[in-house]
């Protein structure tokens, strides 16, 4: 019975495999399309990642608006760049990669970072879809009333996953930042937890 | 909340979030916009060059076509530029031998020629040695890039055409006088 059970994990496992090879080389048949200006190919491109890089902008950001500007903004400025992609990391690291420089872009350019930390703090907009219930909501509102350093990295690292390397070079930090940025985080997510009556 | 259990709430917030919007038709309608061409100073310099070669052409044969008397003028102090570059292509002794000999002759030739042509040819030179100057930089930094290698050689091939054309237009002058 163990030995089954092992040969269809096994199994399994091959067969999630074959099936991430599949995926990656559909999505590098995308990408070689898009890159020789086949806007179809690159639909289905946007149509894969919106999501993540939705999500990446509005947890940025904290709003909605903004955040479909700066998606949007992202596709655009890869579709322009995408012969320079030559595979050396995953398209979507590349392609998160446009979006944060883009979300910074804005928000240097437009200081709009302040009138969010206002807005936030004097007229508390509606909330935020992004799916979260529970505690997870309330990390989620609390996230987005983090200092835009403190915020970035932790969107980055603890949400996306991304490593304080990787993180570091995608906001022009370095990783040694990128880490105390998140220190920084914790503590300040810590204390508002704690005054809305969370506990370990 | 302390924080492990942060990190681990945080991990599974959601990383997907669809907009309520969907923002294709946007993208759709900027991408397809014809954007304006970006021309880095390289390429601009590489059109530059084919531009000028033939409008130099067109000069030297308007001035063969009126065949008025040769004017002798100073030589001039044309600098060439070493034929070397990437591991990819590299020039043959024949290639070296005919564009030596023709760099040799030009001194020469160019005093056949009327000066409008002559200054129009050493312009051409001029530029297609800055551009050989610029790319052989650019390969000491990215000795791999078969792109700027055969952009190289096409400019290599460029400037041996020209001299070549040079020869062959003084020549055709002399032929001319000697009627």
């Amino acid at each position: 019975m163990a030995a089954l059970l092992t040969a269809e994990a096994c199994d399994y496992s091959q067969m999630m495999t074959n099936a991430n090879i599949d995926a990656f080389a559909d999505e590098q048949s995308l990408v070689k399309r898009a890159q020789r200006s086949d806007a179809r190919a690159f639909e289905e491109l946007y149509r894969l990642h919106i999501g993540k890089v939705y999500g990446i902008c509005l947890r940025m950001t904290g709003n909605v608006s903004e955040a479909e500007d700066c998606a949007q903004e992202a596709f655009i400025q890869a579709w322009n760049k995408l012969e320079k992609f030559r595979g050396e990391s995953a398209f979507s690291t590349w392609l998160h990669r446009v979006a944060v420089n883009v979300v910074l872009g804005r928000m240097r350019k437009s200081k709009r970072e302040q009138d969010r930390i206002m807005a936030v703090t004097q007229d508390m907009p509606a909330p935020i879809v992004t799916g979260d219930t529970g505690e997870m909501r309330d990390l989620s509102e609390a996230v987005d009333r983090l200092p835009e350093g403190a915020r970035n990295v932790f969107v980055l690292h603890a949400v996306y996953g991304y490593s304080h390397d990787e993180a570091g070079e995608m906001l022009g930090i370095a990783a040694g930042t990128s880490k105390a940025q998140l220190h920084r985080a914790k503590r300040l997510l810590a204390q508002q937890l704690k005054q809305e009556g969370f506990e370990s | 909340m302390n924080d492990d259990k942060l990190m681990q709430v945080a991990e599974q917030l959601a990383t997907d979030i669809r907009p309520e919007r969907d923002l294709w038709p946007g993208i759709s309608e900027a991408i397809e916009r014809p954007a304006p061409r970006r021309w880095t100073p390289m390429l601009a310099q590489a059109a530059a060059v084919v531009l000028l070669v033939g409008a130099s052409s067109a000069v030297t044969y308007m001035t063969m076509k009126d065949s008025g008397p040769v004017t002798v003028v100073a030589s001039p102090d044309m600098v060439f530029e070493q034929a070397s570059f990437g591991n990819r292509y590299s020039l043959g002794p024949g290639f070296l031998d005919a564009r030596n000999a023709l760099a040799a002759e030009l001194d020469v030739e160019l005093q056949k020629v009327s000066p409008e042509a002559r200054a129009d040819i050493e312009t051409n030179l001029q530029l297609i040695h800055n551009a050989i100057f610029e790319m052989n930089e650019a390969l000491e930094q990215d000795p791999e890039n078969i792109l700027l290698q055969e952009r190289l050689l096409n400019t290599y091939r460029e400037e041996l055409n020209l001299l070549r054309r040079v020869g062959g237009l003084t020549r055709n002058v002399m032929l001319r006088n000697d009627i």
